[in-house]
Formats: C-alpha cells, structure tokens, sequence
C-alpha cells in the first residue's frame, strides 16, 4: 500500500507522465482520464481528511538530501486546502475537455487530426502539474520543498499560455514567468538567509527566527516575493494581463497559483513569527486596502469580460491578506477560509467568463447584452459567481468575510485607531464589488438581447460538461457557506493553537 | 417546547417552497404555483400559531438553538421568540401568503414563473430568518438576501422590454427594472456592509451575537465601550446605515421609487409590506441596548441614536410626502407615501429614548404603525396593480374614473387609503395618533411639528391619487382602451379575493384598534420592563383629545384642497400651476425629488465613473507602461550599452581591435608589442654588448664583459709579471730593473757585511761569543743525557 500523502501528489504526476507518453493512443480521453485521475486525489483528501478531522495528524517522512528531506504533512490546515483545489482541479479538469478542443480548433485550424491530438493530450500532460505542485504545497514540511513547488507551477503556467492562451500569448507568458522569477529570487534569498541564521529549512523550527536581527529583512524579502504573487498594489500590473490572455479553462487555477501564496505566507511566516511581525500588521493591511480598492475601481473601468475577473482577482485577494494581516485568530482563520471560498468563487466567475468567450466569440462586454434569453445556465452561473465574489450569503464568501472582519474589527476596538479606520474602509470597499459583479450582470445578461447576436443561432448554453461543473463548485461553496463549522474546526486545530 | 418547532418550521417552509418549484414544475405547472403558494401558507399558519404567546407573554422569550460555529466563534444559530418576532412574523407570513394567492392571478401566463416563485418563496424565507433569527449574524444573512431577493424582483422583467420601463413620461428619463434592480442593489448593500461594520464593533465589545445575551451583557460591554470616546456614537451611526439603506430613508431612500419596477406584488410585498420594514425592525431590536446604554448605564453617546433616527425618520417622513403629493404613476406615489410612512416608524422609535418615559410609547405606536401600515399599505398596491394591469398604463393621468370598471378594487383602495390618511377609525388613525401622543409627550415639538405637517400632506397626496384613478373624467387612454375593445373590468378573481381580505382586516384592525394596541403594549412592556428591567417612568398626562383633534384637523387640511382639485373638478390642478410661479417651481423642485436622486447620480455615478475611468488611464496604464515598458525598454538601453561601453572596450582592450574593426589605444596587445618591440633595444643589446662588447647592430658597449677581461688581462704583465719577473730575474722583458729582487740579493749580502763590519767592527767578537754559548750548550745536553746531571 503506498503511503496515502504521497499517492495525492503522485497520481497526477503519473497520469501526466501516462498521458504524455502514451499519448497518440490516449488521444481524445485524456481529458477523461485526467479528470478521473482527479477524482481519485478527491478520494484520496477525503480518506486522509476523515482521519485529520478526527484529530489525527498525517506525517510521511521521505528523505531526499542531507537538510532537505520531502516530508509530507496533513493536518487542519492543509486538509481544506488541499481539497478544494482538488476539487477546483477537477472541476476545471472536466470543464477543459471542450474548451480545450475548441480553442485548438481556434488556434491551430490547419492542423491535422494527429497534430490536434498532440495539442490536446499536450494540454491535460501539462495541466496535471498544477494539482500536483498544488499539493506538493500544501503539503509540505520545509522551506525549499515549498519553493521548489511553487516554482513547478510557473512551468505549466508557462507552457500552457503560449500555447493555448488569447491574442498576445506569447508576450504575456514571457511576463509571467519574469515575474514568478522575481518572486523566487527574493523568496530564496529569504530562505537562504533564514538558513544561515537557525541552520534549518524546517517550518516546524522557524519560531528560532524569532528576535533574530536579520528577522525584518528575511520576512521583508518573503513577503516582497509574494506580494507579487498576490498582486498588492503596486505589484499587481501582471494579473490582469495574464489572467486575461490565459485560456479560461485554467483562469481558475490562476486565482489559485496566486492566492496560494497567502496560504505559504501564513505556514511559513505569519504562523511561526506571528508574535514578531507586529511592525507589519499595519502597513500590510494598508496595502491590502488600497490594493481592494484599487482593485475594484480597475475593474469598473473594464469592458473585456475575461479582464473584469482578472481585475476582480487583484482586489479579491487583498481581502484575504487584509484579514491575514490583522493577525488575530478570527482574521487569519477568516482569511484563509476567504482564500477557498475566493478560489472557489473565481473558479466559477471566470470559468463563465470562459464560457461567454467560448459561445459569443467576443470578450467585449458592449457586445454582449440580454443573452439571459439564450444562455439562462449561463447567467446563473455568472450570477452565482457574482453572489459569491460580493459576499452575499449563502456562499462560503459571507461566512468568510465575516469572520474574518470580526478579527479586523476585535483588533481595531483595542487597538490602535487607525485599524479602526482601515476596517471600516475595508468594509465600505465592499460596496464597490457589489458595482461591479452586479453592473457587469446586468450588462451582460439583463435588457433587450443584443442584435448583434440576436440572429446567431450558436448562442445557447454550453455542454454539460462545462457548466455542470461549475454549478458543483457552487453549491459546495453554498454548503461550506451554510455550515462553516467543518473548515472552521480544522483551520482552528492549526491556527488557534498558535496564535 | 412547541413553539420553537413551528417557528422552525416558519422559516425553512419557504425556503423549501423555493428549492422545490424547479422541480414541481416538471411535474406540473399547476402543482408547481399551488405548491409555491402552499407552502407559504404553511408558514403563515405557523406564524399564526404563534400569536397565542402574546396574551402569555410571560412564556416569553422562547429560544431555539444549535451550534452553527464553535471557532473562533461560538455561534448557536436558531430562532428567538418573543412579542417583536411575534408580531413581525405575522406581518410577513400572513401578508405574504395573501400575495402569492394575489400574485396566482396577476403572474398567470408569465413564461418565468418557476423562477418567480423560487424568488418569492426564497425571499419570505428570508424574511422570515430575519425577523425570527436569534442572533444579529443570522438576521444579518436574512437582511442581505431579502436586499438579493429584492433585487431579483425588481429586475424581475429582465428583458427590460419598453412597457415595464419606469419614469417618465419625457423629459423625464425612464429606467429600465434591471437598472432600477441594480440601482436598489448599490444602495441598499451600502447601508448593508456599514452595518455588518457596526455589528462587528459591537462584537468586539460583548463577546456575542445573541440578541438576548446582548441585552443581558450589555452592563458589562457597553460602560467597556463608553471608555474609549466616540465608540459608541461609531457603532450607532454604523448600525443606523442598515436601517436607513434597507427602510430607504433619507439620505438612502432614493432607490425604492425606482423599485417599483418590479411586478405589482413584489412592490407590494417586498417595498411596502415587509422588507423595507426590516429596518424598522432591527431598530427597535437595538433600542433596548441603545436605551440602557443612556438611561441606566449613562452612556451620554448612547443618546446620539436616538436624535439620529427620530430625525431622520421626521425628516423623511416630510421629504418623502412632498414628493408623492406630485408623483404621476400611481405606483410610484405609494412608494413616495411608503418612504414617508417608515419615517413614521423610525420617529417612533427615535423618541423612545428622549425621554425616560417615552420608552413604551414609541415604542409600542412605532411597531403598531408598522403592522397596520404592512396591511393597508400591501392593499393598496396591490389594488394599484390591478388597476395598473386593467389600465395598461403606470400613470395616473391616463386612468380616471376607473371606479365604474373596477368597483370592488375601488372600494377597497378607498378603505386602506382611509386608512394611510389616518382617518378615524381606520388602524392607520390610531397607531398615527400614538406616533403624535409620543412625540408630544417627548416633549421634542420639532418632531411634532414635522409629523404634524406630514399628516396634512398624507391626506393630501393619499386622495390625489385616488382621486385620479378613480375620479374625475375618463383619460384619452382609457377611451382608446374602450374603443380598441379592451376588457375594463375587474381583475383575476384571486387578485380581488386578496385585496379583498386585506381590506376586511383593515376595517377589523380599525374596530379593535385600541386593544390592539393594549395587546401590543403589554407584551412589549412584558418584555422590555419585566425582563429587561428597563427603567420605565409614566408620563406626564397629555389632555386627551388634543392629539387626535390636531390630527383629524390636519386631515382635513389636507383634504380639502385635494378634493377641489381631483375630484370636483372646481380647480384645474394644471391651470392652478400655470398661474403661480412660485407653486410651479415648487412642484418642479418636489418633482425633480429635491434634486437629491439627480446631485447622487451625478456625486456617486458620475464621481465613481470619473474616477474608475481614470485609473486605468493615470495608474494602471503607466503603471503597466513602466513595468512592461519602461524596465524591459530600460534594460534593453542597458544591455545595448553593454557592448559599446564594455564589451568593445574589453574587446579591444584585449584584442587591439573590436568587431567592428575599432582600434584601441591602449590595448593588451599593443602593450605586449610595445613591451616586446623594447626588449631587444633596453635589453638584448645592453646585454649582447655587455657580454659581447659589440651588439649585432655594431653598436659598442661602454661596458662589456670583454673590455672588463681585456683591461683586466692587459694590467696582468704590467702588475704582476713584470714586477716578478723583476723579482725574480732582477729585469723583466722591458729592460726594467727592479730595486729588490732574488739576483739582487748575495750582492746585498755581502756589501751589507762588509758595511755591517765597516759600520760596526765588532761582529767577529760576537761570533765568538754565540758559538761558545752553542757549544756549551750542546756540552750541557750530553752531560743531562750522560746522567752526570740529574
């Protein structure tokens, strides 16, 4: 029996290698198998996460290197995490069989039979490393391990964008990986130097670092790393070019590569020196504020359907380091609890995004208009992204939000005032995506069909395969949303032990 | 424990309602409308149910719970029963039901009804989590999906086809029910999120979301909260937003003109009867702790939500009015009047506390109004509607004299308006009238005024609009409507059935309206002196009859030149504006609605626009420019450099000439050759002469190992041969004689003796002498040797 931890990060890997080399007689299934595949990891999260809840915690030791070893660990934290980007993945997994296949059928539309298929299976042989280095993340036990598989993810990033992404793929794809290469350079440099200091790569030994004098450059040069990574203010500028160029059907798992960060952040710095970042709470937060409001304004301006969720994204994620930041136990347990209900909510806001791009055949939202006549899945599900994005309840986002402003909030009353101030702006930034999901609805669906389309009869919902998906994501964010304690009792077996 | 269950099961029928007409439509069209309505009616018989507790209300509070989140909050969801959540569940469930039977009739044949149904039943569910929720998070998820539901209602046409635009008529704009639901969205989510901000603050403090702990703790948190000054006045103008937003008062009540673009029963339902009175609701909820905080715990910001609510309720109630005394559709004046009502109510509610005594009061009238105006104002539209629908037209000046088709519905507005207008005895009379009593008995005279002159105004605009639709002569429209052969008539049987029951319990509530009122005040008494411990002082007597006197008085100010204008027809309302300028600019300034909805459009909308266009222009644009622009194109000018001002350099630096054939000045090689060229001329041919004494150019050396070993040899004869050759053989090759030498010697001799002997003479003597002593001592020896000597 191979060990539970390692077949999650294992099969996908393995199917990805199946799929690569046997890829000429997988052709057309690959897309199926991939997705299997994932549903096998659900399985997998869903057996270990029985016995975490349970109060166990997973440890699998694999030694690798003299100081490096690639342990795996499974507890409270990483069990909701894990999962539900299993659960993105697989969504995604299914939603790609015909997206991808259209958008090969865009892209390369000389291409014979055999060249299709190489494309095709080329897609799934590369998807399947997000889920991979997804739980490779979330899994691990050491600094460099969490490195090398964040840096896995650019790879397919990479790859699969200028293969398969929009019109100026290529450049884009460049941005993105220099900016991921940013990220790294000043993340190792951090891991380096937190080396040199306590002489271990350990996560569970990094509270050594506490009261040590290069403590603010080492949490300086991490947290610059992935500020990039979740597009604060003024580091944001790649999101909305890669999110909008990126084929839809892994825009999700975009949100996901860049909000993870948040959840490496919190494992490796805001949970052990929680007690030393008090410097950083507040100008952190205050970056998050401008960046929400920023964010939100930035997609106002938007008339490019796939942009109005990039742009989103930038703004959306800053809540979940706003409520990181504030560094209570209600906020962080909050802020990560918003980072999987925000992955879950882009999943399904940009997914519909793709599928308005994959129907209409144009991104420009002034092209659009009354298509709820025609594509009524369609708008319910762009609606549900929408419901989920501004936080209105049942979603998991409410919950989250939630609970997460009552961490700001306990920190504002007895602390200093200008905490106060960023709550409650914080919470009026709130307003602004309450404008922009709604009025991008209303200018999307709602008022008389747009004559442009009106005589297309191609304009009708999409397969099931695509849409059915999206609508499990939400309701899983409907059930987490109505009854958060599950997640709640997992976060706080990690969280509210340490802080 | 009875009680806990059907108020559970108040709440979760609709909502089951909700999930199960996708599916009962499959089925059957019919079994999916009855079943809807069905299981609404379930939940108003449960509400009903209920209403046994207010004659016991010291079985009261009732409470439900189970934990919903332990960490890092622990929250027991569930439902809280007492005389407020009586009452308020009635309203909804009860009112509700009426108008999904009224709503059978006025939605037959919409192709969307599945969806109208689910939206319908999801929002009485929500309604009624709200009202019944025993914690402010759960009433505050009620709060924003009846603001969802809402939204959807009011979008409801969402095709926005031109007969369902609201507005107008030209120059007027029109608006379309999915921007009027957007519009509804924005404004009520502002109030919204400020609140959730005040209700976190408020956690902050107490530990808790539990109403009833709240009240209970609030010794406790609320003096914690008074130390740091200016919080409480914080989370009382926080708290207040939600209110304001979702009741529409001003400054937030410009949204619910615009809802009435949604079907009649959903303005009847959603923006008259029971969401927009949510607000109401929840004030009166915090009143408690608000009403400690000042009066017992002596917290002096406490006091701040008070004024503020009973002002702004004043001032809402008066703005709100102007403008339904000129409003065109029918419709649209209801929401007008509705507005104007609701600040009633918060007034009520904001003089509770300015005084010790006006607790009860204010309390009591401000949650009577509510209920009666939940019923007439309900009748009313729904009335409207079915004019509306016969009269093909949202303006009222395209009806008129619509009394002769429709006298059923005729009759019926009559009464709920009599009732709006707060005419004896009507319920709106009485529970208006307690409104004023409670002013007056504040002591706060403004405020009287203020209702004072918003009742004129109520009898004012009520008969206009009745007088319009169902007085004066037939509209040119209704006349088309004839001749084109168009049924004018009663509606749907169900539509008259449901306004007809509205109107039956109108009169009803009129005839019991004082024990109603008694009722209401005992239980709520019960609830707030008894178990709250509320202190509760009586108040001075007002003479009795003043207050209703000034009210029937300002009625009838009111009516009068309502009933010359719209139904005598003795005065031309349009001759009477062409007349007085001053009346024309007022009715353009009430028209125009104070300017406010314009100057938000253009603050908000336009600011907003302003702003949000700018940022990609001023901040994303050069921000993305200098990311992907200005540091790529930086470090292409950079690494361009790198070539001209390093590579080449080196390049030539080491190779003499760089690729492009350039030659350098000082360069590696040059220096070797430079080096190498001086090699032969400093150092080959110092030492080729030096060792050679000539180089191979002839060159000849100063000095030079040769010319050394020369002047060395050379000296050699000169030094040592000849002078030894002198030595030895007296003269050397040269003829040179030397002075002493070998030969020279035996001559030296022997002249030296002879001179010895001429200069000293006594040599041959001393010879003598030394050889004696030599032979003595040879003597001496062989003597010792001999042994003679021993």
């Amino acid at each position: 029996m191979i060990p539970i931890l390692l077949q999650i990060i294992a099969v996908p890997l393995i199917t990805s290698a199946f799929i690569f080399f046997a890829r000429y007689k997988i052709a057309w299934k690959a897309g199926w198998l991939a997705s299997i595949a994932l549903l096998y990891t659900i399985a997998l999260h869903f057996i270990a996460g029985i016995r975490v809840y349970q109060g166990e915690i997973i440890y699998e030791a694999y030694p690798f290197a003299p100081e490096v070893s690639m342990d795996l660990l499974y507890d409270g934290l990483s069990l909701p995490v894990g999962l539900i980007i299993n659960l993105l993945c697989a969504a995604l997994a299914f939603y790609s069989i015909h997206y991808v296949e259209h958008r090969i059928d865009v892209l390369y539309p000389e291409a014979d039979e055999r060249t299709r298929i190489l494309y095709y299976t080329r897609f799934y042989f590369m998807f399947l490393l997000f889920p991979a280095a997804f739980f490779g993340v979330s899994l691990s036990t050491n600094l460099i391990q969490i490195f090398l598989f964040t840096e896995l993810l650019t790879i397919p990033l990479y790859f699969i964008m200028g293969y398969f992404g929009y019109v100026e793929r290529f450049r884009v794809a460049l941005m993105c990986f220099l900016w991921a290469a940013f990220c790294a350079v000043c993340v190792l440099t951090g891991i380096v130097l937190t080396y040199s200091q306590i002489g271990t790569f350990e996560i569970a030994e990094l509270s050594a670092l506490s009261g040590n004098r290069f403590l603010t450059l080492i949490v300086s040069l991490i947290f610059l790393g992935f500020a990039t990574k979740l597009a604060i203010f003024p580091l944001h500028v790649w999101m909305p070019w890669v999110h909008a160029e990126h084929p839809t059907c892994i825009a999700g798992l975009l949100a996901v590569y860049a909000n993870i960060a948040l959840y490496v952040l919190v494992r490796i710095i805001f949970l052990p020196l929680h007690a030393d970042l008090d410097a950083f709470r507040i100008p952190i937060m205050i970056l998050a504020l401008i960046t929400m409001v920023y964010g939100s304004l930035l997609t106002l301006a938007q008339t490019d359907v796939k942009r109005i969720a990039a742009c989103s994204t930038v703004s959306q994620i800053s809540y979940t380091v706003l409520g990181v930041a504030a560094l209570t136990t209600w906020s962080v347990e909050g802020g990560m609890f918003l980072f999987l209900a925000h992955i879950m909510a882009k999943t399904v806001f940009f997914s519909t995004a793709g599928i308005l791009v994959y129907i209409t055949g144009t991104r420009n939202i002034n092209e659009m208009g009354g298509l709820v006549a025609r594509m009524p899945v369609t708008c319910m599900l762009w609606a549900f992204g929408c419901l989920m994005l501004s936080g209105l309840p049942p979603f998991a986002n409410f919950s989250a939000k939630w609970i997460m402003f009552t961490g700001i909030f306990m920190y504002g009353a007895y602390g200093p005032s200008i905490v106060l101030v960023v709550a409650i702006m914080g919470i009026f930034a709130i307003i602004l995506t309450f404008s922009y999901t709604f009025w991008s609805l209303k200018r999307i669906f709602f008022g008389p069909l747009n004559p442009k389309l009106a005589n297309n009869d191609k304009i009708k919902d999409p397969p099931l395969t695509m849409s059915v998906p999206l609508l499990l994501i939400a309701v899983v964010s409907f059930l987490i949303g109505v009854y958060p304690k599950i997640i709640m009792d997992l976060f706080h077996s990690v969280i509210g032990g340490v802080i | 424990m009875i009680a806990a269950e059907v108020a559970w099961l108040c709440v979760l029928s609709p909502f089951a309602g909700a999930l199960l007409s996708p599916v009962l439509a499959r089925i059957h069209p019919k079994l999916r409308d009855y079943g809807a309505v069905f299981l609404s009616f379930l939940a108003a018989l449960c509400s009903v149910m209920l209403i046994p507790y207010l004659f016991h209300p010291e079985k009261l509070p009732i409470e439900s719970a189970f934990v919903w989140l332990s960490f890092p909050i622990e929250l027991k969801a569930g439902v809280l029963i007492d005389p407020l959540s009586i009452v308020m569940a009635n309203v909804v469930a009860v009112i509700s039901f009426i108008i999904m039977v009224y709503s059978l009739g006025y939605m037959k044949g919409d192709p969307s009804l599945t969806r109208w149904w689910m939206w319908m039943n999801l929002f009485i569910g929500s309604m009624l989590l709200l009202v019944l929720s025993n914690n402010l998070l759960f009433l505050f998820i009620g709060w924003k999906m009846v603001g969802l539901c809402s939204w959807g209602l009011i979008g409801f046409y969402k095709n926005d086809e031109k007969k369902y635009w609201i507005g107008g008529p030209a120059p007027t704009k029109y608006t379309t029910p999915s921007h009027c639901g957007l519009k509804a969205m924005v404004v009520t989510s502002a109030g919204d999120v400020v609140m959730l901000g005040g209700m976190l603050l408020m956690y902050a403090y107490s530990g808790t979301l539990n109403i009833l702990e709240l009240y209970e703790t609030s010794s406790i948190w609320l003096p914690e909260m008074a130390k740091s000054s200016g919080m409480i006045l914080l989370m009382s103008i926080l708290l207040l937003a939600g209110p304001i937003g979702k009741s529409a008062q001003f400054p937030l009540h410009e949204w619910l003109p615009e809802a009435m673009a949604g079907p009649g029963p959903v303005s009847a339902l959603i923006h008259a009867a029971t969401m927009v009175k949510s607000g109401v609701y929840l004030v009166a909820r915090l009143v408690p702790i608000f009403f400690y905080g000042y009066w017992v715990a002596g917290c002096s910001e406490a006091s701040y939500f008070f004024i503020l609510i009973a002002w702004i309720g004043a001032i809402t109630a008066f703005l709100a009015a102007t403008q339904g005394m000129v409003a065109l559709e029918l419709k649209k004046a209801l929401a007008y009047s509705t507005v104007s009502q609701i600040g009633y109510m918060m007034l009520a509610l904001g003089v509770t506390g300015l005084t010790a005594h006006s607790l009860m009061g204010g309390f009591t009238s401000g949650m009577f109004h509510l209920v009666n105006h939940a019923l007439f104002k309900a009748c009313l539209f729904l009335c409207a509607g079915s004019v509306i629908h016969t009269a093909h037209s949202i303006y009222m000046n395209d009806m008129g004299s619509i009394r002769k088709y429709m006298p059923f519905t005729w009759i019926f507005m009559v009464i709920a308006a009599l009732s709006l207008m707060g005419v004896p005895p009507f319920p709106g009379f009485w529970s208006k009238d307690a409104i004023l009593l409670s002013c007056l008995e504040a002591h706060n005279y403004p405020l009287f005024l203020f209702a004072l002159i918003t009742v004129v105004l109520t009898a004012f605009y009520t008969l206009r609009f009745i007088g319009m639709t169902f007085y004066g002569k037939e509209s040119k429209n209704v006349e088309n409507l004839k001749r084109k052969g168009v049924h004018l008539g009663e509606a749907r049987l169900t539509m008259v059935v449901a306004c007809g029951v509205l109107a039956i319990t109108i009169i009803v509530l009129g005839i019991f309206g004082l024990p109603l009122e008694h009722l209401l005040h005992e239980g709520f008494g019960y609830t707030l002196v008894e178990k709250l411990h509320l202190p509760v002082e009586h108040a001075t007597e007002m003479p009795h009859l003043l207050v209703p006197l000034l009210s029937v008085i300002s009625v009838v100010i009111g009516i009068v030149p309502a009933y010359l204008l719209y139904f005598s027809g003795k005065l031309d309302p349009a001759g009477m504006l062409e007349k007085h300028a001053s009346l024309k600019m007022l009715h353009k300034f009430f028209w125009n609605r104070w300017y406010i909805d314009r100057f938000y459009y253009m603050f908000f909308v336009g600011g907003m626009t302003e702003l949000f266009t700018r940022v990609p222009k001023y901040i994303e644009n050069p921000l993305d420019k200098l990311y992907h622009e200005k540091v790529p194109a930086g470090l292409i000018a950079l690494s361009s450099r790198v070539p001209r001002f390093i590579e080449n350099p080196l390049d030539r630096f080491y190779h003499m000439k760089d690729g492009l054939g350039r030659v350098a000045r000082i360069s590696i090689p040059s220096g070797m050759i430079a080096i190498f060229s001086r090699v032969p001329k400093y150092v080959e041919n110092p030492l080729d002469r030096f060792y050679h004494m000539k180089d191979s150019m002839g060159r000849v050396a100063r000095i030079s190992i040769p010319s050394g070993m020369i002047a060395i040899f050379s000296r050699v004869p000169k030094y040592i041969e000849n002078p030894l050759d002198r030595f030895y053989h007296m003269k050397d090759s040269l003829g040179r004689v030397a002075r002493i030498s070998i030969p020279a010697i035996p001559g030296a001799i022997y002249s030296g003796t002879k001179r010895i002997r001429i200069e000293t003479g006594y040599l041959g003597y001393n010879l003598i002498y030394v050889l004696i002593f030599y032979i003595g001592f040879i003597i001496l020896i062989l003597l010792i040797f001999l042994g003679v000597i021993t």
